[in-house]
């Protein structure tokens, strides 16, 4: 991203001497990872005082299960931001996975599984062309990613003609209704998919080399890390998490609908700034990032608990992306280090 | 990249030397968008008519005014999100809050200015003075207008003053449309401003925020003021939206933010900041609107208009890109 390489340029050549060294990040990373988890709980421990019904293991359950869409969607998301991009195209290709597996696998056969992984490749193809756009042609991510979301739009508009029909999957469905260990499946599911996603990012060679990507290009280069691969892969991955989260949506409400995705392009960005990572890329967990989706959520189901309007809920969520913003920025934890030292 | 902060010195004669300077490098554009309108007007013969050119303006005017403020954030090296925002706050005001007759229509007009200055200047505190990066400052603010604007109207509805949907859709002595000359006015003012220290102080920061920052500008003041004269035009920009659509949507702005962008770029405004200008982004944003008509006219489904817009603006970034790496070379 053009302004953010500015902007790097210019912090480094007028920062002071800040401490620059992997202890430091590492503990930034985990300030705000157990910050964010500890703000979970006594959220949910104290929505009891709001209303009785809040607080409950039912609520944690249903929390869980709304915000395992954010959290496959910031996985994604995160990657994409961790190398420097930043992917607004995530409501578009969760639309287009819903409607693939209504209008296309749920008309011809709701038992073929097997056209699911079809149906994530198609969105994957989608990310490979902005990958392209981005890492070939030059273009700066978000106007890329924004043209493929209006493109991937227009298309489904005109395939569905403008109403979306068929029924979902019934994998969809066993996933999202199903239940393993009397708990929802899907809560399982995102267990796995946390374990597995932290695994990727923070400990296997493709995830170091996307920090060191994010962290600056060159000297990656340089050190020999395949660059352009490691530039389109995220774009990819985040592609079919969001055409994964597509599905998920649709085994949750029975049906595709041309806007199902709009309400969580804001949600994946903050949860990942609220997780602690940068928005310049280059670090940042994945762990926190679920915290963040997690904590989202419930501040979520208990502001529509409460029942504030859409607005205000809107404007509170829009605040708490600019406060986390303000206080995630660089000096603002250098301040904090210093005052620990 | 600063080669174009100073005016070249042209061989040329005094009047296209003029000419150059005024159009700074739109030439292109220019060219593209005649082209349409000849093909717009071989598919649809009665689009020559004053009243289908004064409608055409209509059409163009909120988008040319959107990404003229865009262009100022991104000559300076930054992107404005809230732009959607702001056009509907904009929007939802003048719907909810009808003012009839010409001082009414002021006060609306002063109203949306400073509903636009004062998100720009919350944004240039973020951005100038916070030092925060200009995507993710705005994206916030561009969501905490959406939530104002869905606060002062739910749902589409209501009505705008009618003196502001006839006079401003209107044509003077039924020949020059009285929004075509909204959009010169705001392009004659830019071309003043770009003559003082602050135009080529906003080319300055764009091409190298530490050169000019060393040179004695005072980045963090420039920067707040762009953004405050950018917010300042989505508010024009609201103003002329809510004339023609007559009614208030709590999301009016949001299709404007990707065809701002799209208008800067087709502009040939370098979106790593400091070359381009604010002529070349209205003609710009003139030929994505008559993109549409020309797709319509020619029996492409309304379904498709966001492929083509897609499409069109790829390749305007891409090709803005590549000639700019031409002029590198040089």
């Amino acid at each position: 991203m053009i302004d953010s390489d500015n902007a790097k340029t210019v912090e480094s050549s007028f920062a002071q001497s800040g401490d620059g060294r992997a202890s430091a990040r590492v503990s930034r990373e985990t300030i705000s990872t157990v910050t964010v988890a500890i703000l979970c709980v006594v959220m949910l421990l104290g929505a009891r005082f709001i209303s009785p019904s809040l607080g409950s293991w039912s609520q944690v359950e249903t929390v869980l299960v709304l915000g395992s869409f954010l959290v496959v969607l910031s996985f994604g998301q995160g990657l994409v931001i961790l190398t420097g991009g930043l992917d607004l195209s995530l409501p578009a290709l969760i639309t287009l996975g819903g409607i693939l597996a209504t209008n296309w696998i749920g008309v011809y056969d709701t038992g073929a599984w097997y056209l699911l992984p079809v149906a994530l490749l198609i969105c994957a193809g989608v990310g490979l062309i902005s990958a392209i756009g981005i890492v070939w042609l030059k273009v700066p991510p978000f106007i890329m990613t924004l043209a493929m979301s209006i493109i991937v739009s227009s298309i489904l508009l005109g395939y569905t003609k403008g109403t979306p029909r068929g029924a979902s999957p019934d994998a969809a469905l066993a996933l999202m209704k199903g239940s393993v260990f009397g708990q929802p499946a899907v809560i399982s599911f995102v267990i796995l998919f946390v374990i597995i996603g932290w695994l990727f990012q923070s400990r296997s060679a493709i995830g170091r080399y996307l920090y060191a990507v994010g962290m600056n290009v060159d000297a990656a280069r340089v050190a020999g890390v395949p660059v352009v691969l490691v530039q389109t892969l995220p774009y990819v991955i985040s592609a079919v998490c969001a055409g994964l989260v597509g599905i998920m949506l649709v085994g949750y409400s029975n049906g595709a609908t041309l806007r199902m995705g709009e309400s969580y392009l804001l949600p994946s960005i903050a949860a990942v700034v609220i997780g602690g990572s940068s928005i310049l890329g280059g670090s940042g967990s994945f762990l926190g990032t679920v915290g963040g989706a997690i904590l989202l959520t419930t501040l979520g189901t208990i502001i529509s608990a409460i029942g504030l309007e859409f607005g205000l809920r809107t404007i509170i969520e829009g605040t708490i992306v600019l406060v986390a913003l303000l206080l995630l920025r660089e000096e603002f934890f250098q301040k904090l280090g210093s005052l620990w030292r | 990249m600063q080669t174009n902060t100073t005016p070249a010195i042209s061989p040329r004669g005094h009047i296209t030397d003029y000419l150059w300077r005024f159009t700074r490098g739109a030439g292109i554009i220019v060219l593209t968008y005649v082209a349409f309108y000849v093909l717009y007007g071989y598919l649809q013969p009665r689009a020559l008519e004053p009243y289908a050119i004064a409608a055409q303006m209509n059409n163009t005017a909120p988008l040319a005014l959107a990404a003229a403020g865009q262009t100022l954030v991104v000559l300076s090296r930054g992107f404005d999100l809230s732009l959607a925002g702001v056009i509907s706050i904009c929007n939802v005001v003048l719907a909810v809050m009808p003012l009839e007759g010409p001082g009414g229509a002021l006060v609306s007009v002063l109203l949306c200015l400073l509903i636009g200055a004062s998100v720009g200047a919350v944004n240039g505190w973020l951005v100038g003075y916070l030092r925060m990066q200009s995507i993710a400052a705005t994206l916030a603010t561009m969501i905490i207008c959406q939530g104002i604007a869905l606060v002062i109207l739910k749902a589409p509805g209501g009505y705008v003053a009618e003196w502001i949907t006839y006079e401003m859709t209107d044509r003077l002595w039924s020949i020059i449309p009285i929004s075509g000359l909204v959009v010169a006015a705001v392009v004659g003012a830019w071309l003043l401003i770009r003559r003082t220290n602050f135009g080529v102080s906003i080319y300055a920061i764009g091409a190298d925020e530490s050169a000019a920052s060393l040179s004695g500008i005072n980045v963090r003041r420039v920067r707040f003021f762009t953004f405050v004269c950018a917010g300042m035009l989505y508010g024009l920009a609201g103003f002329m939206l809510s004339a023609q659509t007559a009614t208030g949507n709590p999301t009016s702005g949001t299709p404007l933010l990707l065809l701002s962008f799209a208008a800067v770029a087709l502009g040939g405004t370098s979106l790593a900041g400091g070359r381009g200008g604010l002529f070349a982004t209205v003609m710009g944003a003139a030929t994505l609107t008559l993109l549409q008509k020309v797709l319509f006219s020619s029996g492409v489904s309304s379904f498709y208009t966001g492929l083509f817009q897609g499409l069109v603006l790829i390749a305007a970034v891409v090709f803005s890109g590549f000639v700019a790496r031409i002029g590198d070379k040089k």
